[in-house]
């Protein structure tokens, strides 16, 4: 390990699918992951039992001393949400580049072409980021855009309002416009477990509001919305996250990926990361 | 607003090299208006056709944000990344970004563009700038492309020649190989063969050599 | 004609792209096929006890094999039928190769998946050189002038091998005749097989 990568959080598990140990990797170590009593456990190679924590339907852990608490999710907890446990997607890229992806809506009219965004309707408008000072977390308000089918409920296109959470350097949180429900949010999660530095298991989890969809339905649309970023993920070079502001151009529309990167050297999480031009 | 300004991208690692133009497809297999990738030595090609057939490669990555541009699409005489849509015209120059469409994008956003030509039935490519001339495959027409489990150097050794831009092969149908090397163990190879051998023939001939080929090495 | 479906799968997604280019309605019902494994469950395992995916059905009759599936489709359409069940044998054998590579990279199923390559190298170079003869012929599509449940049955698989580590940057007939595919008047998508955007004009 290159730095501190070892004292954050990451999920392993879906706890409703854990009916079976399950050996897994995390940051290039084996672990054995199972339930014992309705509780998880995580051991790594050498059978030692690793902090664990059960959140959001998954079960996290750390191979080192988190010096932080898991982050929480306070608005997901309210009444007549839906939580929907997505499953997961495995990835050849470096984790950084899964949650980089996530947080970019510039890609919505080509890579969810009809669903998420649609030509000519290709603008980004400038939004809000900042690197929140005391909870030290990466915040994306006020960002828009024009979605087809913004989500299972969605029924013609609408303007989208987002807003984008980085609470922890492999972990983001979507805040999205609800459809059935003007004034509340949505919640879409993407959780990545590192299995290498380019090469991730993916745990996409949602908090929404939407009484008519079958939960097949709403892992259907996840899915297929993430697997249709898996074909970009994959295709990235280098597979690594460059940090050298030298290796990839930005635009205003990547504020938020630029903040990302930014904050990621600044808390010195280089795992999955370029820092230099090859 | 562009908020920096990197240099082009350049591969590195390129290693020693042989050959000074390469072919790298059958120029009816590229059709105009689509792009194909292509690996040479370790280099990786997006090779495209504008609608109006001219030919292009070009370092297959998008400088905003690394994506393949192979897996773009043509739009009359640009190449679109199909990650965010932003187009480079015939010069390499990002000239539409549709996140910021009343953007005139800097002319230091750039593909990485390779000399190529075309010339037989053949699309070559000069990974480096050279002054020689295309090779020349002869009086012969294009058959198709074969991928080989084989390195370009070792398939010219089976036929008892040192590697080259075009490698004859002894026996029938006066067959050549315009040979791509393409990583450290394999090779594509654009058989090209007399003007009057039946194509299906040759082709089942073809297969019959990587066969051999493959076993041996 | 309902379809239990699995949006990520490539045998459903033949059942949908068939359906689609024939302009017949499918309703649609999505199973949970990961991470809850609905499909065995016991409501799905009464009507497959199989317990695979897709699941056809049209009035009394359910199908849980893709291909008759697609035979099903085009009962009335004869123009859809090739000669011979020699290529939809074959897709049925992509099944283990590069479907079961697909599954091995997304979903961690387990397999032998150097195997499990090397057999969809083998398919893809033997459908190449079938394209390839074609070409000569001067035909893009397997067994016809124009397309039929052949070069259906066998395009997902071959068009998502990427998914499972398969690259099938190396062929350039296969590339041709999945391009003709995709140019296929009410074609649709699925993730990793996207549309031709050339073809979008935008306004």
């Amino acid at each position: 390990m290159s730095g501190g990568e070892g004292n954050h959080w990451y999920p392993v598990a879906l706890l409703s699918d854990l009916t079976q140990p399950r050996r897994t990797q995390l940051l290039g170590a084996p672990i054995t992951v199972g339930l014992k009593d309705g509780a998880g456990w995580v051991n790594d190679a050498a059978y030692h039992a690793l902090p664990t924590v059960e959140r959001f339907g998954h079960l996290w852990t750390s191979p080192g001393n988190p010096n932080r608490d898991l982050f929480t999710i306070p608005e997901a907890e309210s009444p007549g949400r839906r939580l929907v446990d997505v499953g997961s997607v495995r990835v050849k890229c470096s984790p950084l580049r899964a949650v980089e992806n996530f947080l970019d809506i510039a890609h919505f009219p080509f890579v969810h072409t009809d669903i998420l965004g649609a030509e000519p309707h290709t603008e980004v408008e400038r939004y809000h980021v900042e690197i929140r000072e005391g909870i030290d977390e990466v915040w994306a308000t006020k960002v828009r855009f024009f979605q087809p089918q913004a989500a299972k409920s969605a029924e013609g296109g609408i303007i989208t309002e987002y807003m984008y959470r980085v609470p922890a350097p492999t972990c983001a949180v979507l805040y999205k416009t609800c459809p059935p429900r003007p004034g509340e949010w949505d919640i879409i999660t993407l959780f990545v477990q590192p299995l290498t530095e380019e090469w991730c298991e993916v745990w996409p989890w949602m908090a929404l509001y939407d009484d008519d969809a079958t939960m097949a339905e709403l892992v259907s649309f996840q899915q297929l919305i993430f697997m249709q970023d898996r074909s970009i993920l994959e295709n990235q070079i280098p597979r690594k996250l460059p940090l050298d502001p030298g290796m990839e151009v930005p635009t205003q529309a990547d504020m938020t990926s630029i903040a990302y990167r930014r904050w990621l050297k600044k808390i010195r999480y280089t795992y999955g990361a370029q820092l230099v031009a090859a | 607003m562009i908020l920096s300004w990197p240099a082009p991208y350049r591969f590195e690692g390129l290693g020693a090299r042989v050959l000074d133009w390469i072919a790298v497809a059958l120029l009816e297999d590229l059709p105009a208006g689509q792009v194909v990738p292509r690996r040479v030595h370790d280099v990786d090609l997006a090779v495209w056709r504008s609608a109006a057939g001219e030919v292009q490669a070009w370092g297959d990555r998008c400088p905003h944000r690394g994506m393949r541009l192979s897996h773009g699409f043509v739009r009359k005489d640009k190449l679109a990344c199909i990650y965010h849509g932003w187009q480079y015209d015939l010069d390499g120059a990002c000239d539409y970004i549709p996140a910021h469409p009343d953007l005139t994008p800097p002319k230091t956003i750039c593909a990485q563009r390779h000399d190529c030509s075309t010339q037989d039935g053949l699309i070559w490519v000069a990974l480096e700038a050279t002054d020689s001339t295309v090779p020349e495959t002869g009086d012969r027409v294009p058959v198709r492309s074969l991928d080989v489990a084989v390195s370009a150097a070792d398939v010219a050794a089976m036929l008892g020649l040192d590697l080259a831009p075009v490698l004859p092969v002894d026996g029938p149908f006066d067959i050549a190989l315009a040979v791509q090397p393409s990583g450290p163990s394999h090779c594509l190879v654009h058989a090209v063969a007399g003007s009057g051998a039946d194509p299906k023939t040759v082709s089942r001939h073809l297969e019959d050599l990587r066969n051999e080929w493959e076993a041996a090495a | 004609m309902i379809l239990y479906d699995y949006v990520l799968s490539a045998s459903c997604y033949k059942v949908r792209l068939m359906a689609a280019l024939l302009g017949v309605p499918l309703e649609l019902r999505a199973v949970n096929f990961h991470p809850e494994r609905e499909h065995k469950s016991a409501q799905m395992l009464s009507l497959n006890p199989a317990g695979t995916l897709p699941i056809l059905q049209d009035g009394k009759l359910i199908l849980t094999e893709s291909t008759e599936m697609l035979r099903h489709l085009t009962a009335d359409r004869p123009q859809w039928r090739g000669p011979d069940a020699v290529w939809l044998d074959y897709a049925t054998g992509l099944n283990a190769s590069l479907g079961l590579a697909r599954l091995h990279d997304i979903l961690g199923y387990q397999a032998d998946i150097d195997a499990v390559r090397r057999a969809g190298v083998a398919q893809l170079r033997r459908l190449e050189a079938h394209l390839a003869e074609r070409r000569f012929d001067g035909q893009i599509f397997l067994t016809s002038t124009h397309p039929t449940i052949d070069d259906i049955a066998c395009f997902p698989n071959t068009a998502l091998a990427p998914d499972g580590g398969v690259s099938i940057d190396v062929y350039p007939s296969i590339r041709l005749w999945m391009r003709a595919i995709r140019s296929l008047p009410g074609f649709i998508e699925m993730p990793g097989i996207h549309r031709l955007h050339e073809l979008e004009v935008p306004a």
